[in-house]
């Protein structure tokens, strides 16, 4: 990082300021100040929460109620008898594609996970010729966009008649640059080489050394590549869009999107999108607040460095 | 350093390279139409992509010929997606035997080489069967690849008990019909509605005023939306726009069909098979439609146009082109098909026929007791038969679309809007590597 | 037994005595390298070798059997020559301009302000703030999108009530309209990027600061801004590499807002040539051209980036 120097003030508006308490880290700035910062947060809160908060009301109306009652506020709600039409809607077709949804960002992270780290626990605890070469090259991947590799993509697989099958999807979902790039960094970091001498010395294997000994010290940044690997898969249309024509193979996300474009010949279809996005985004909010902190502890670790 | 040898090899591979290139590259259908030969007796079935429920018709030949069995999948209207699975199946190499193609999508499925040469098997002497102008529909560079099922002559519905209390005259020339919308505005309606997104619709004016948006010379495809003959529709529908004479709602929408069973719209200036729209969507109106021809631009013309109209078409790759053929010709002119047909409301028939012999003919109590009929044949003899249809024509007309919906956005005029649609024509015809120009 | 990448030339630090772990390095990197190459590499690579591929027509009218031949850079010209094409670039270019700014803005404000909350608040409304990211793409815009359409959406409903008529949907407005989506998206995402830097911080630098008397405004001004560069270097990169391949939210938004034109961002039109025109081999051409763009601001950036801070050392 580079450091700047402290620029010492000569006092004017430090004047202002209260000399600070002893042992607390933070100061309270003065009180109106503090009012700003109040209302700046919560506005900030608002806006974030607003589209949440009206799915969460909208999902509990009818399809008239939606248009016809104000939208912040609840009117007749009906949750229940909204989702179960959701769910039943189609030959279930919306449980399919939570199902489909699970496995993709499910199975895809955690081979992105397997992967990353053992290519990062490589490129970390072994010297072979070409190493950084190699290191260049992944990273460059992390630069490529990845919806301008869709195209191209399904270009191929439909060459090896890969397209519209879980391999389409999942195959590519399972290439994580980042997460070899963070589990570099974090093995460098981590993973003692005295440990992995101790073990050799003791005649483990370099495979056994890596299951049973390098996974466990490496966990913090398998979660961290996980959950990023989960939610980049989870949240992908492109990929899904471009590979998929059987809708029984559908994620969620391509799943709803195709019965938003439908809504306008089969008006029902409006309110199933808002009940599929609704049961949809309350687990992965829930989530959200609760994981928050892996992906700050897996950002501090290691991701900002220069 | 790079050996000589090293240099040489390369330099060869490079110069292979644009020969080697596009070599296992195929485009368009994957599977070429054969006639298996079929013993006697043996049961054949050919399956049929469409979206006009013609199972009726489908049941009755399936009773009448227990060999060749017919299976009517029901696929999304054309441009939501009928014609992209058509084409997936085209390029998968497993097609439906029979599919429904619109006339103006013909050209874009011969760009794949999606539709089986019928003239190989006998269909040019059906040509006697059917109008002309459709039959040549499906006709290019001579051969026959569609056999036409129906037809969208233009002809104009209106209100007549509207007409009748509001005492206005049956416009006959177009300044007639704006005078007429200026008296209808004044009652608190309006005289039709102005889709913002229905180029098709859009089209069959210009059409009607003599404009030709698309001709070929030799081998190149000449695009001309801005010629006087367009830019005089596009000025008179500028005008009845910005003076608030038209409603500019979307047709064929719950908006667009309450606006006409309730007299918010008084006119509407569409195609034959909006019979069973409006017949469908604004039920108590009843006995109030009438047809009329379309206002014309010199009084005492006769000129007329045409909106939609599809084609059963055999697509490549079928393994029964005989039997599909023979089916093809049966549905669309068959006297018992064509009243079955009729009567799920598909539209002006293919096939020649004498009117008043047939249901079309008859004294219709919607329209009053009007043989509103005879307007559309005499419309359709009057259809001028010189349009084409592009190659591109779904993408470019979206285009069109567009562009009108920035029109009606406040941005602009129709006239500046084909202008604007003209350019990105001609560069969609040489994104798919024909040659194309703007006419001016 | 190595697969060989592309040949090095680093020094050679080819430990003898670590001759057997040498090998198994490659053991270990071989899987995610086989995927690595097949799913983004020769992508790549194909991308190109069909982006100089056309359809040649023959027959009258071009309307006879078409085949398939080598086309150079015609497919480049042609994408080229679409000013609808180009148009979109210069939309996107516009859209990161102020989108990217205006959400980095605000993440650093948030990640600022949140330093001076206390610790339980500041992790409720962090958590908050972050909630966003896990919504997709897709489905957030379906969300806004309700929001946007006049009649279902309370948000017009309340402006209309105070004598507005937005019309966030129009010609004008639509692309500010998709970037508000973006920046709801992103900027808890981004702000925790900082925020992680922030922690990094060391404390002396701040019990330095306020024993010299600095303000927070100041410390924030001088201290904090300062070393999260480095984030907001990453943040930026990134958030170019995204706006650039613009997709999903125009296609979804396209169906309530007929101003989302098929050309309205360079990857917009790439898709619909290649699935619903069957240009294929353009839709590569338009992919090419994209991707190169996308790396050349990305690298262009942060050589830019990297060349001041050379220059301040």
């Amino acid at each position: 990082m580079s450091a700047t120097s402290t620029r010492t003030t000569t006092g004017s508006e430090a004047a202002a300021q209260p000399p600070a308490a002893p042992a607390p880290r933070r100061r309270k700035a003065p009180r109106p100040g503090r009012i700003v910062l109040v209302a700046v947060l919560t506005v900030a809160a608002l806006y974030f929460l607003l589209p949440v908060y009206w799915l969460v009301v909208a999902a509990t109306k009818s399809n008239d109620s939606l248009y016809g009652s104000f939208g912040l506020w609840f009117d007749d709600p009906r949750l229940w008898d909204n989702l179960s039409r959701v769910f039943s809607y189609d030959g279930h077709v919306y449980l399919r594609w939570a199902l489909n949804s699970l496995l993709y960002a499910g199975v895809g992270a955690v081979l992105a996970t397997l992967l990353s780290a053992a290519a990062g626990y490589a490129l970390a605890k072994y010297r072979f010729a070409g190493r950084e070469a190699v290191f260049k090259f992944v990273l460059a991947g992390v630069l490529l966009p990845s919806t301008a590799l869709a195209l191209p993509l399904y270009l191929m697989f439909s060459k090896l008649e890969l397209t519209n099958t879980y391999w389409g999807v999942l195959i590519p979902s399972a290439v994580s640059p980042f997460g070899v790039y963070l589990c570099r960094i974090y093995a460098e970091a981590a993973v003692p080489d005295t440990v992995l001498e101790a073990a050799r010395v003791d005649g483990a294997g370099e495979a056994r050394i890596f299951f049973s000994l390098v996974l466990r010290i490496m966990t913090p940044a398998l979660v961290t590549v996980f959950l990023f690997q989960f939610v980049h898969i989870w949240n992908n249309y492109f990929l899904p869009l471009v590979m998929l024509s059987d809708d029984r193979k559908y994620p969620i996300t391509l799943g709803l999107v195709t019965w938003q474009q439908a809504a306008d010949r089969v008006p029902e279809l409006t309110q199933y999108t808002i009940g599929g996005a609704f049961v949809s985004v309350i687990p992965l909010a829930v989530a959200m607040l609760v994981l928050q902190r892996f992906w700050q502890t897996g950002l501090t670790e290691g991701s900002v460095k220069e | 350093m790079p050996t000589r040898r090293k240099v040489l090899a390369w330099g060869a591979a490079a110069a292979a390279a644009p020969a080697l290139a596009g070599c296992g590259e195929k485009v368009g259908a994957a599977r070429t139409t054969t006639a298996t030969r079929r013993r006697p007796g043996q049961k054949v079935t050919l399956t049929f992509w469409t979206w006009v429920p013609l199972q009726k018709a489908v049941a009755l030949w399936n009773k009448q010929n227990p060999d060749v069995r017919v299976d009517v999948q029901t696929v999304p209207a054309n441009t939501s997606g009928g014609y992209q699975k058509m084409h997936s199946a085209l390029t998968a190499g497993d097609p439906p035997d029979l599919a429904q193609v619109e006339y103006y999508a013909l050209p874009e499925f011969m760009l794949v080489n999606g539709l089986t040469n019928l003239s190989e098997y006998g269909a040019d002497e059906l040509k006697g069967a059917y109008v002309d102008w459709q039959w040549q529909q499906g006709v290019f560079a001579g051969k026959t690849y569609a056999i036409p099922q129906a037809s969208g002559p233009m002809g104009l519905f209106y209100r007549q008990d509207l007409f009748d209390k509001w005492d206005v005259e049956v416009p006959a020339t177009w300044d007639e019909y704006r005078a007429a919308a200026v008296k209808i505005k004044k009652r608190g309606s309006l005289i039709t509605a102005f889709p913002p997104a229905n180029a098709q619709w859009f089209a069959a004016l210009p059409w009607q005023r003599g404009a030709r948006w698309v001709t070929t010379e030799g081998d190149t495809w000449v695009v001309d939306l801005t010629s006087p003959e367009s830019l005089e529709v596009a000025d008179f529908w500028d005008g009845m726009i910005s003076d608030g004479l038209v409603s500019p709602i979307q047709d064929s929408q719950s908006a667009f069909f309450k606006g006409l069973q309730t007299g918010g719209l008084a006119t509407w200036p569409g195609a034959q098979w909006y019979d069973a729209l409006i017949r469908g969507n604004a039920p108590r109106t009843e006995g109030r439609w009438r047809v009329a021809e379309l206002p014309q631009w010199e009084r005492g013309a006769h000129a007329s146009s045409n909106w939609g109209g599809s084609a059963t078409a055999i697509l490549q790759g079928s393994r029964h082109p005989v039997e599909a053929l023979e089916f093809a010709h049966w549905l669309n002119t068959d006297p018992a098909a064509i009243d079955l047909l009729i009567a799920a409301g598909y539209g002006w028939p293919a096939a020649r026929m004498e009117l008043a012999g047939s249901a079309l003919g008859k004294p219709d109590p919607f329209f009053g007791g009007q043989r509103y009929n005879e307007v559309f044949q005499l419309s359709d003899r009057n259809v001028d038969t010189s349009w084409r249809f592009a190659p591109t024509t779904t993408q470019s007309y979206a285009h069109v679309q567009d562009a009108f919906g920035r029109v009606l956005a406040g941005h602009g005029t129709l006239a500046d809007a084909l202008k604007d649609a003209e350019g990105k024509f001609v560069d969609d015809l040489k994104a798919k590597g024909l040659e194309a120009r703007s006419a001016r | 037994m190595s697969t060989s990448v592309k040949p090095s030339g680093t020094a050679a630090t080819r430990g003898r005595r670590r001759g057997r772990p040498d090998r198994k390095a490659w053991a270990f990197l071989g899987p995610f390298l086989a995927l690595y190459l097949f799913a983004m590499v020769v992508p790549v690579f194909y991308a190109i070798y069909q982006s100089m591929l056309k359809v040649e027509r023959n027959g009258p009218m071009g309307l006879g059997e078409p085949s398939v031949g080598f086309a150079g850079f015609e497919n480049y010209s042609l994408a080229l020559q679409q000013e609808t094409f180009v148009d979109g670039f210069g939309r996107v270019l516009l859209f990161g301009l102020v989108q990217v700014p205006v959400m980095l803005l605000l993440a650093l404000v948030l990640a600022l302000l949140l330093d001076q909350v206390s610790h339980r608040w500041a992790g409720l409304l962090r958590a908050t703030y972050f909630l966003p990211y896990g919504i997709p793409g897709v489905i957030a815009t379906i969300l806004w999108g309700f929001l946007y359409v006049p009649g279902v959406s309370p948000v017009t409903d309340v402006l209309g009530d105070l004598g507005f008529q937005p019309d966030f949907l129009g010609y004008d407005n639509v692309l500010w309209s998709i970037a508000n989506i973006v920046v709801w998206q992103f900027a808890g995402y981004n702000m925790l990027i900082i925020v992680a830097q922030l922690k990094s911080v060391p404390q002396e630098l701040y019990e330095a600061a306020r024993i010299d008397g600095a303000g927070p405004w100041q410390t924030a001004l001088h201290i904090k801004i300062p070393l999260v560069r480095p984030a907001l270097v990453l943040t930026t990169v990134f958030s170019i590499i995204g706006t650039m391949q613009l997709f999903a939210e125009p296609l979804v938004l396209k169906k309530v807002a007929p101003a989302v034109t098929t050309d309205y961002t360079p990857n917009l039109s790439a898709y619909f040539d290649a699935f619903a025109n069957a240009n294929l081999y353009l839709a590569a051409a338009k992919s090419v051209i994209l991707a190169v763009v996308a790396m050349a601001l990305s690298f262009g950036f942060l050589s830019l980036v990297t060349r001041k801070q050379r220059s301040e050392r």
